[in-house]
């Protein structure tokens, strides 16, 4: 086990000296998983906060809210009709919340004496809790802003004493006392309501210390059947560019230690081949797992995806670097000299990177090319790392990507040792 | 301690090696002369199981085959080319092939051997700074870290300048002074005639004679030259004792030039090929 590990610390080593090999297997997925997430759509983080808006209430409460929504410079509002609609848009990321306005809100006015409260209901995207905050603050000053209007809107305001003081004969937890106050409350209302007459003069300030309006803010539940922002599809496309970069790395390494007789060095000292091509193949595991790892870790920190399954991630990230090591293996045992490796090897792996989704999403190419992907490795790496990353696909369906995987890792370590071992007398 | 025998080795239409039988004795220092080409090199990777023999067979220390990585425990190899990690410092170059070879402290073996090719002041720097000179110095030390009772160096001169090569005959002979077993392949005579015990001329694959290099001349150096020069003509003579041809010479009187030349490596490379070393 200790030539094992020694051969992986040494191949690691030297792989984190060179600048190219770094930067094509860390960096430059990074940018294009960025890259690519803003190109298609990102998560919006723009000045203005975009809101799914779901107007379900046909108050004037609800009507003013929408308005004033609209016509604030920190929103950018997209009306929805459903709240399932509104709601969707933020698991896309098409939106920071979904604002409801729901049916329940003139019940809410209507009660307001009798102890009940208007409700509006917001589902905020976890990945913008900072926000969250804000929204709440601002769905309560807009709808304080309506009482203004509505407490000088005579036939508004008579409907509404109506249908408190009918709402007041039901509430049975109020006290007597508590009843009576309140009947006085109404009357004095009714009142000032006929003296506005078609006045259109606005003296009422709403109580400092009265808080009729409840804002319930929520967070999008973690169930994320389908990508919450254009991020959670470029990262695992990323995360599969990071895995192209290993390969490169590693095969070109096997071949530069052919071509420079290191490889030689190795083979004299008293170890076996399995030793050899075991330690080799470890160090590209470890750098496939680590990209792996810092691209998820970048994607759930900096841009707001979040994991369904965990382990089954982690199995996938295991499953992908594995069969990704044993085409380094392959390649390296394919290309006998360091042009081949970097240009011939490269190129083969950029265009199965490209059929495998690696840049356009699976969901965007043609059937032919969809058809063509099957053949491609690293089609089955985001196929293993969507499901349990945002797909939340059953575990059952993710087993065809990770045996695939497996057969592939199997496939290249058993020719790539062939390959590398050949002119090997041991 | 090293034999070899009837091993063929063919690549391609290409013969490197035809039917060389060689025995290393424990404890000597043998030089392979050959030029270029000679098959030299493949011998020593057929000796050190890197390459497998099409026919014939190698045994070491009587333990077998070098394919047996247990047998190749007992062998170190300086090959031709620098086998070493450019972007890995010449300490950690030499920790890692410690490691490999399972000794016991890699860090103390790696700096005792970089006290040995004296290259201890730039341990921490990276192989890729290291002039050609140092990289062959610390290419032999890469040989020695499992301390093998057989250390093979194929050309460990090629390319350096005098002093670095100054530096590297020196170490073969501390290496033998300490009793090694060193089988040392070159094509400069001088080097194989000044460090050698006995010297293997090889040539097409095949070793033509192996034996000390006063054996060798003895066997096919033949006669020594002697060249007079007297009054502007110059006589040429072929004797078996120069110096009494001299003395024969100098007491007929009127002699103004001698030169006498004796037989080396080159020439019994020479008789035994029909061409010379260095064509």
């Amino acid at each position: 086990m200790n030539a094992i590990f020694a051969i992986a610390h040494k191949d690691l080593r030297l792989m984190f000296r060179d600048r190219g090999d770094v930067f094509f297997t860390f960096v430059f997925p990074v940018i294009l998983a960025i890259f690519f997430g803003f190109v298609f759509g990102g998560n919006g983080k723009s000045s203005t906060i975009e809101l799914a808006l779901t107007v379900e209430s046909d108050s004037r409460l609800a009507a003013g809210i929408a308005a004033d929504l609209a016509r604030d410079a920190s929103f950018d509002v997209t009306r929805f009709d459903t709240r399932a609609q509104a709601v969707d848009a933020v698991r896309r990321g098409k939106a920071s919340a979904a604002v409801i306005l729901p049916a329940s809100m003139q019940d809410g006015l209507d009660g307001i004496f009798a102890g009940k409260s208007i409700p509006i209901d917001a589902i905020v995207d976890p990945a913008r809790r900072a926000e969250a905050g804000l929204i709440q603050g601002k769905l309560n000053e807009l709808a304080f802003r309506q009482f203004p209007d509505m407490l000088t809107d005579g036939p508004q305001m008579t409907k509404f004493f109506a249908g408190a003081r009918a709402s007041l004969i039901q509430a049975e937890q109020l006290t007597p006392t508590q009843r009576l106050a309140i009947s006085g409350l109404l009357a004095a209302g009714d009142t000032f309501t006929k003296s506005l007459g078609k006045s259109t003069a606005t003296t009422t300030q709403p109580a400092s210390t009265w808080s009729p309006i409840a804002v319930t803010v929520a967070e999008l539940p973690a169930r994320t059947g389908l990508p919450r922002s254009s991020f959670d599809v470029t990262f695992p496309q990323g995360t599969v560019w990071g895995l192209a970069g290993c390969i490169g790395a590693f095969a070109s390494s096997i071949v530069l230690e052919r071509s420079r007789g290191t490889l030689n060095r190795l083979r004299l000292a008293p170890i076996g081949r399995v030793h050899l091509l075991a330690g080799k193949g470890l160090a590209c595991f470890t750098t496939a797992l680590l990209v792996q790892a810092l691209l998820v870790g970048l994607a759930v920190v900096g841009f707001g995806s979040s994991i369904a399954q965990p382990v089954m991630l982690l199995v996938a990230c295991c499953a992908a670097a594995f069969a990704f090591s044993g085409l380094a293996m392959m390649l390296a045992g394919f290309c006998r000299t360091e042009a081949e490796a970097n240009g011939a090897g490269r190129g083969a792996i950029l265009i199965l990177a490209m059929i495998g989704g690696g840049t356009i999403p699976l969901f965007f190419m043609p059937p032919l090319l969809k058809t063509l992907s099957f053949g491609s490795p690293f089609r089955w790496a985001i196929a293993a790392m969507e499901g349990p990353f945002w797909r939340d696909t059953p575990i059952a369906e993710q087993t065809t990507p990770l045996l695939v995987l497996l057969a592939i890792g199997v496939g290249g370590f058993v020719v790539g040792c062939r390959a590398i071992g050949r002119p090997f007398a041991g | 301690m090293l034999a070899i025998r009837d091993i063929h080795k063919r690549f391609g239409h290409t013969v490197a090696v035809d039917g060389l039988t060689l025995e290393v004795r424990a404890g000597e220092v043998f030089g392979l002369l050959g030029p270029n080409g000679a098959g030299k090199s493949t011998t020593i990777a057929i000796t050190t199981g890197l390459l497998a023999p099409d026919s014939g067979t190698v045994d070491l220390f009587g333990l077998g085959s070098p394919t047996n990585p247990a047998v190749r425990m007992h062998l170190g190899l300086a090959p031709q080319e620098i086998t070493l990690y450019d972007q890995l410092t010449a300490r950690e170059n030499l920790v890692f092939l410690a490691r490999l070879s399972r000794v016991a402290a890699p860090r103390h073996r790696a700096d005792e051997l970089l006290e040995l090719v004296e290259l201890d002041a730039r341990a921490n720097d990276r192989v890729a700074t290291f002039s050609g000179g140092m990289k062959r110095r610390l290419n032999l030390a890469a040989a020695l870290v499992h301390d093998p009772k057989l250390v093979l160096l194929d050309e460990p001169t090629a390319g350096v300048d005098p002093q670095s090569r100054n530096r590297i005959l020196d170490l073969v002979r501390q290496l033998a002074a300490a009793g090694k077993t060193i089988v040392y392949t070159t094509h400069y005579m001088e080097e194989a005639a000044k460090m050698c015990d006995r010297v293997g001329i090889v040539d097409h694959g095949r070793m033509l004679d192996a034996g000390t290099v006063s054996e060798l001349i003895a066997r096919h150096g033949g006669k020594s030259s002697v060249t007079i020069e007297r009054e502007g003509t110059e006589h040429r003579v072929r004797t078996d004792d120069p110096v009494a041809e001299v003395a024969r010479h100098f007491a007929s009187g009127g002699v103004t030039a001698v030169r006498v030349e004796r037989p080396d490596l080159e020439t019994v490379f020479l008789a035994l090929t029909g061409r010379s070393l260095r064509e």
